[in-house]
């Protein structure tokens, strides 16, 4: 029960850290990012073959990870610098797919549909699976714990503050004085650094990555997140994730105590517990656990 | 005000999570320490039209091995997760399935991506893992003798479908791969072995398996004057792909895998559009009494190659715990291959396996799956293969060789 608790807490880890990095762009900026699994596979494969081709040190493959998907963000930026909204979130979306179809057929670099096994862990076979996940938990909460304080604290700061007003009218932002496109690619460079970071994460832990793990499922689990933790503040979105690992896992073990009804059943059961949770939420508390205070002090 | 909401929430939260773990522990402790075995079946996704078949297969033997007096007289529990057909979920259920179930094996995978994510879990955990799963490149993961897998690879299937293609005549074969992890090395093993007999592969597209219109690919079929077309694809594109050869008026022999035009295919499509598709699958063992026996438990229920290869996986699972004496993950792993292959008395059931094997002799499983002998890599070994023709809305066998 440990182990399995404690590797819940890891994938609740990546979803905070995805959380985070959306809540930059979506959150703050209120750019829609539904292609913010893209950012997380670019992460994941670019410190995944950096380490397994060219046995790259772990860290400098993380943050490799990190600085390609930011690079792939700035470019994403301004492509969609002009499109808001619905359409913002099409393009995003397809940019995602993009990143998984390319995955699947550049077989010569990514293995194809196959994915890359073996991906090295720290210390991965030379300590003990539970103590492994250990090590690993302790990396991925630090690497929340540090994310969270960095984003909290450019939320709060004059920067912060652009992005709020560009979120609420570029309009306004841009007659203040603002230069709200270079103010947009920032966001989205950040917030896409944090996603690449947590998929370079993710792909050290789980040893194996593949482009059917970066299905559009997982983005809708993360925008769930952070819907449900409260859209544009950072605390919501470490919460929010939590909240949906909880959610996913709970399930689990409430569908198999319901007497009489068959497995597939069970497990249609469990999706649907899932989506119905999420659909009261946000009826009875569209915004969020823990809502974003607009009015805000130097410091979280 | 808001702050009393939260606290609200939280201590609903923290009730729910704390019943639960409650619910958990009862769970674990409440018997005397029954065997838990996982499974670990697609029951939604792509793989939702196999899993609960697969599931139910693996139930039906944990039954009858515990009416046998389970392993040793301890009783066996089925504990099972949904995969979802997605790794990252796949390996959420694992880790429940080993590190809360504490399984000594787990059976049942489907999706290549899905065993592939898994498998790392399951040897390191020193878990042995029975899979369907084809991808050539699962049983050369460096798995320590973990891997057990009774779908022949991608390979072994091609090749032996281009042999029997070549044998009926077939000399230009259209391969329209989904893209899969064996969409390139199939094409690979059928260029070569059409290649080696004078035949060839006419044209090769490899299609985004979501695609809901094929016109263009279609075309391009007709176009190349081939008599044979291979649909290497699953259900729903295939699906469309025979309507829209159908339209387009093309008279040359369809070909396919088992999976992807099950019996199913009859009630969304009309018989003139099916009918002639020849479907070609490693096949159970049909003349064999433990597909018969399966066959009969599940009644109006098909069996199709993975359920009655879980049957055969829960089946070994079983017997190698009862053999080694001990049900832990090692001792099933070191035991697979002195219960399934071997000079040891032929067996086709769990019953009859555990009795034997509590009388001290040597055991010979042969399965509704077929032999299951394994090779040093886990891969099995000599499945025979089924082929055969839709007419008027069912199928009939051509061969079983």
């Amino acid at each position: 029960m440990d182990a399995y608790l404690i590797a819940m807490l890891v994938f609740a880890g990546f979803y905070a850290l995805m959380a985070l990095g959306l809540n930059v762009i979506w959150g703050l900026t209120g750019m829609v990012n539904l292609g913010l699994v893209g950012f997380f596979a670019l992460g994941a494969y670019a410190s995944a073959l950096l380490t397994t081709k060219l046995f790259w040190p772990m860290p400098l493959g993380w943050a490799a990870g990190a600085v390609v998907a930011a690079a792939a963000g700035a470019v994403m930026a301004l492509i969609v610098a002009r499109l808001r909204g619905d359409y913002l979130a099409i393009v995003t979306l397809g940019f995602a797919e993009v990143i998984r179809l390319t995955a699947s057929n550049e077989i010569w670099l990514t293995n194809g549909t196959d994915g890359i096994s073996g991906i090295p862990g720290p210390w991965r076979g030379d300590v003990s699976p539970p103590e492994f996940n250990l090590i690993y938990l302790g990396i991925v909460w630090t690497a929340v714990a540090v994310v969270f304080v960095l984003l909290a604290r450019l939320s709060h700061s004059p920067f912060g503050r652009v992005l709020r007003a560009i979120r609420e009218d570029e309009d306004v932002a841009a007659v203040a004085g603002k230069p709200v496109l270079w103010f947009k690619v920032r966001a989205f460079t950040i917030g896409a650094a944090v996603l690449g970071g947590a998929g370079a994460l993710y792909a050290h832990y789980n040893a194996y990555i593949a482009p059917d793990g970066f299905a559009p499922l997982l983005t809708i689990y993360i925008v769930l997140a952070l819907t449900a933790g409260g859209v544009g503040a950072m605390r919501g979105a470490i919460i929010g994730a939590l909240f949906v690992i909880a959610l996913l896992e709970s399930t689990r073990f409430l569908s198999a105590i319901i007497p009489g009804v068959s497995p597939v059943q069970k497990a249609a059961l469990r999706e649907g517990a899932i989506a119905l949770s999420l659909i009261l939420l946000l009826r009875f508390r569209p915004q969020g656990l823990i809502p974003e205070k607009t009015r805000t002090k130097a410091f979280p | 005000m808001m702050q009393t909401t939260i606290g609200r929430r939280g201590a609903l939260l923290g009730a729910a999570a704390a019943f639960s773990s409650f619910a958990i522990g009862g769970r674990a402790f409440s018997q005397t320490t029954p065997v838990v075995f996982g499974a670990l079946p697609p029951l939604t996704g792509a793989g939702g039209p196999y899993g609960p078949a697969m599931l139910r297969a693996a139930q039906g033997v944990v039954e009858a091995a515990n009416s046998a007096g389970g392993i040793k007289g301890r009783q066996i529990r089925l504990a099972f997760e949904d995969d979802q057909t997605n790794p990252d979920a796949g390996v959420r259920g694992a880790r429940k399935l080993i590190d809360v179930d504490r399984v000594q094996a787990l059976m049942g995978t489907w999706a290549s991506s899905v065993t592939t994510a898994v498998a790392p879990l399951c040897w390191e955990n020193r878990v042995p893992l029975f899979t369907v799963s084809g991808a050539d490149s699962i049983t050369l993961l460096p798995h320590q003798g973990h891997i057990f897998r009774t779908q022949p690879n991608s390979r072994l299937q091609i090749e032996t479908a281009s042999k029997w293609l070549l044998g009926k005549g077939a000399k230009r074969v259209f391969h329209m791969a989904a893209q899969s992890p064996f969409a390139q090395s199939s094409q690979d093993v059928m260029t070569a072995t059409l290649g080696a007999a004078g035949g060839a592969v006419s044209g090769y597209i490899v299609y985004e398996r979501d695609k809901t219109a094929f016109r263009s690919e279609v075309d391009t079929i007709m176009k190349s004057n081939s008599d044979t077309v291979m649909l290497n694809g699953y259900l729903p594109d295939v699906t469309i792909l025979l309507r829209e050869l159908y339209r387009a008026g093309f008279d040359g022999r369809r070909f396919t895998f088992a999976y992807a035009a099950p019996a199913s295919v009859f009630g969304t499509l009309p018989n003139e559009v099916t009918n002639g598709l020849t479907t070609f699958q490693p096949s159970p063992d049909l003349n064999s009494p433990a597909f018969t026996r399966l066959k009969a438990a599940f009644g109006s229920t098909e069996v199709d190659p993975y359920s009655a290869q879980v049957h055969d996986h829960a089946t070994m699972a079983i017997l190698a715990a009862a053999q080694g004496g001990d049900a832990t993950g090692s001792v099933i792993r070191d035991n697979v291959r002195k219960i399934c292959q071997g000079d040891g008395e032929k067996v086709d059931n769990v019953t009859d396996g555990l009795r034997l094997i509590a009388a001290g002799r040597a055991v010979n499983f042969e399965g509704a799956s077929g032999p299951c002998e394994f090779d040093e890599r886990g891969d099995i070994r000599g499945t025979k293969f089924r082929y055969e023709i839709a007419e008027g809305g069912a199928y009939r066998v051509l061969e079983l060789v």
